[in-house]
């Protein structure tokens, strides 16, 4: 792990008097961790098969409501397109992403897109896809497909995207 | 009380990258003046221009400049009265910085014009390497005179900046000075966290394609990863104590939270049902965890007993209520929506009065300041995210945006004293 060392030396010196000594109160110094050059290697990364996996452009995508993480009419072909691949082609892993828009809290958003991954895993569950060759994975609001703060964005935005990744 | 204090600061870089704008000033701000005593150094100019500017950035004051002064007293025993009252001069600051080879200290005095006397006098002691740090402490003493509430210019901001694709989680003084970055990433942060001693931080970071969460310390940059599953985890929030962390996983297959001690790893589960439940907060004392749960079909805001897992509803106005916390004993905030946009606001416990805090549109990740008296939050003007304040007591409202990229995540430091 590449570090870049900043000292940043506080020494607070108290006294109540003009004539008491000066007392050493706090030493604080702050380092730099940087997960993006060459050499740096983030936590875990050689144990896990998700981590830095180029899995190019989804396979299809699925639109939701807002704070919604019902599926839609609209998603239901597509979903029982690729629920029939798995089944033909158990060795097939699909990896379920899901994202919400921007709106609302971070950390909700991000519980609310894993729902509609799991919405996605479910679905494929019960139309008979073994659980074991779908993995679910939530995004929250960090990868807006349209970076924009309209209706039309949003939509774009509150989604699942399925990948083959075997 | 006569406190001194000496603050050594080495610093590698003095670049500003927030720049602070008052979008509301206080009512009736408190008119002074900060002029060097008995001498007109360059460091000493240096000081009073520190100070000033963190009198100004509170907005509950009017600092002269010295193109509008009348007068200019070189002490307490110089100052004519009448030209101060024909400005409407509440107080005359006068600071005298001492400066030897080693050391530099900034003794300071407020006096108040309509009486004529030295109100207080204080001494902080430093050394030349820190004169924006020691100029903190004089303008913290300073605040807390005039308001009786802990000043905020010596504490730090953390906060997360995206340009060009590359994250960085950065800690800065509390006007945006000496940056420095804690994590460079290009994956999202979120949700960073201060312990409560400043030594450690805990934030969820999706590097490993998921979200989970870490804790750094901060002088030593040593990471450990506080839960292996291939499950997400998030919405990390320390105890009082600083012996667990509240936090937000999907290990049982839904979002529920759980307290993790830190030392040992152990896991609790603090709430079990079919909806989210995330965003744990905790009470001053440590004995509830309040949260977000979207059970009765909207995000609303409930309080948990810590040991007895005892749950109520604390929101009922708003069709969305989220990422709380508690400001004191009976009051939260938290993100509100009723119909239309996401505020800020605050809810009383006990009086059940709720209060929107903002005026900007898509507020989100309200952090408070260890005065317990100013918000900072992250809002969105078109397509740039930035951080934006209110000051709760003198309701002033600022814009905390980066000269470049977005700023988002903020989180206040504990006092650093």
């Amino acid at each position: 792990m590449k570090k870049i060392n900043i000292l940043i030396l506080t020494l607070i010196f108290m006294f109540s008097c003009s004539t008491v000594p000066v007392e050493e109160v706090d030493s604080q110094q702050a380092t730099t961790v940087d997960l993006t050059s060459d050499s740096g290697t983030s936590f875990e990364a050689a144990s896990d098969p998700m981590s830095d996996l180029d899995i190019g452009e989804p396979y299809v995508k699925i639109y939701f409501d807002y704070d919604q993480d019902t599926l839609r009419e609209d998603a239901l072909s597509d979903l029982l397109k690729v629920s029939r691949l798995m089944k033909d082609n158990p060795k097939y892993t699909l990896l379920v992403e899901g994202h919400a828009d921007e709106r609302g809290t971070r950390e909700y958003n991000l519980a609310l897109s894993e729902r509609r991954a799991k919405a996605v895993e479910d679905f494929l569950s019960v139309s008979g896809v073994s659980s074991f060759n779908v993995e679910v994975v939530g995004y929250g609001e960090e990868k807006p497909v349209d970076n924009g703060s309209n209706e039309s964005a949003w939509s774009q935005n509150r989604r699942a995207e399925l990948f083959f990744i075997k | 009380m006569n406190r001194l204090l000496l603050v050594l600061l080495l610093s590698l870089t003095a670049s500003a990258e927030l720049v602070l704008e008052i979008t509301q000033s206080a009512k009736q701000p408190i008119k002074i003046a900060v002029l060097q005593k008995d001498a007109n150094t360059a460091i000493g100019e240096d000081i009073i221009n520190v100070i000033r500017s963190d009198l100004q950035r509170t907005g509950e004051f009017t600092v002269l400049g010295s193109s509008e002064l009348l007068s200019v007293p070189s002490n307490e025993s110089e100052v004519i009265q009448r030209d101060w009252l024909l400005l409407d001069v509440d107080s005359i600051i006068f600071v005298e910085v001492v400066q030897e080879d080693l050391s530099l200290n900034i003794d300071y005095s407020i006096f108040d014009v309509s009486y004529k006397q030295v109100e207080e006098r204080r001494k902080v002691l430093g050394i030349p390497d820190s004169i924006r740090q020691s100029s903190h402490y004089v303008s913290d003493g300073i605040y807390k005179h005039f308001y009786g509430i802990d000043g905020i210019a010596s504490t730090k901001l953390m906060y997360v900046t995206k340009s060009s694709g590359i994250y960085r989680l950065i800690i800065s003084d509390s006007d945006g000075f000496n940056e420095q970055v804690i994590l460079k990433s290009n994956k999202s942060i979120i949700s960073p966290a201060w312990s409560h001693d400043a030594e450690n931080i805990a934030y969820v970071s999706f590097e490993n394609n998921r979200a989970q969460v870490f804790v750094q310390n901060l002088a030593s940059g040593k990471r450990d990863l506080v839960l292996s599953s291939r499950s997400s985890v998030s919405a990390p929030a320390w105890s009082p104590d600083n012996k667990y962390l509240a936090l937000t996983s999907t290990m049982d297959g839904n979002s529920e939270i759980y307290l993790v001690e830190i030392k040992n790893k152990e896991i609790t589960r603090l709430t079990s049902n079919l909806a989210i439940d995330t965003e744990p907060a905790w009470s001053v004392d440590g004995k509830n965890i309040i949260f977000t749960s979207d059970r009765a079909g909207s995000p609303q805001i409930y309080e948990m007993n810590v040991r007895t897992k005892l749950k109520r509803r604390l929101t009922v106005e708003g069709t969305y209520n989220a990422r709380a916390s508690f400001l004191n004993k009976d009051e939260i905030i938290f993100v509100h929506r009723n119909e239309g946009d996401f505020k800020i606001a605050k809810l009383n416990l006990r009086s059940r009065d709720l209060e929107i805090l903002t005026s900007t549109q898509n507020d989100e990740s309200p952090c408070i300041a260890p005065n317990g008296n100013v918000i900072l939050y992250a809002t969105k003007d078109g397509n740039t995210s930035y951080l934006a304040g209110v000051n709760i007591s003198s309701k002033v409202k600022f814009k905390l945006p980066a000269l470049y990229g977005e700023l988002k995540e903020p989180s206040w430091s504990p006092f650093l004293r």
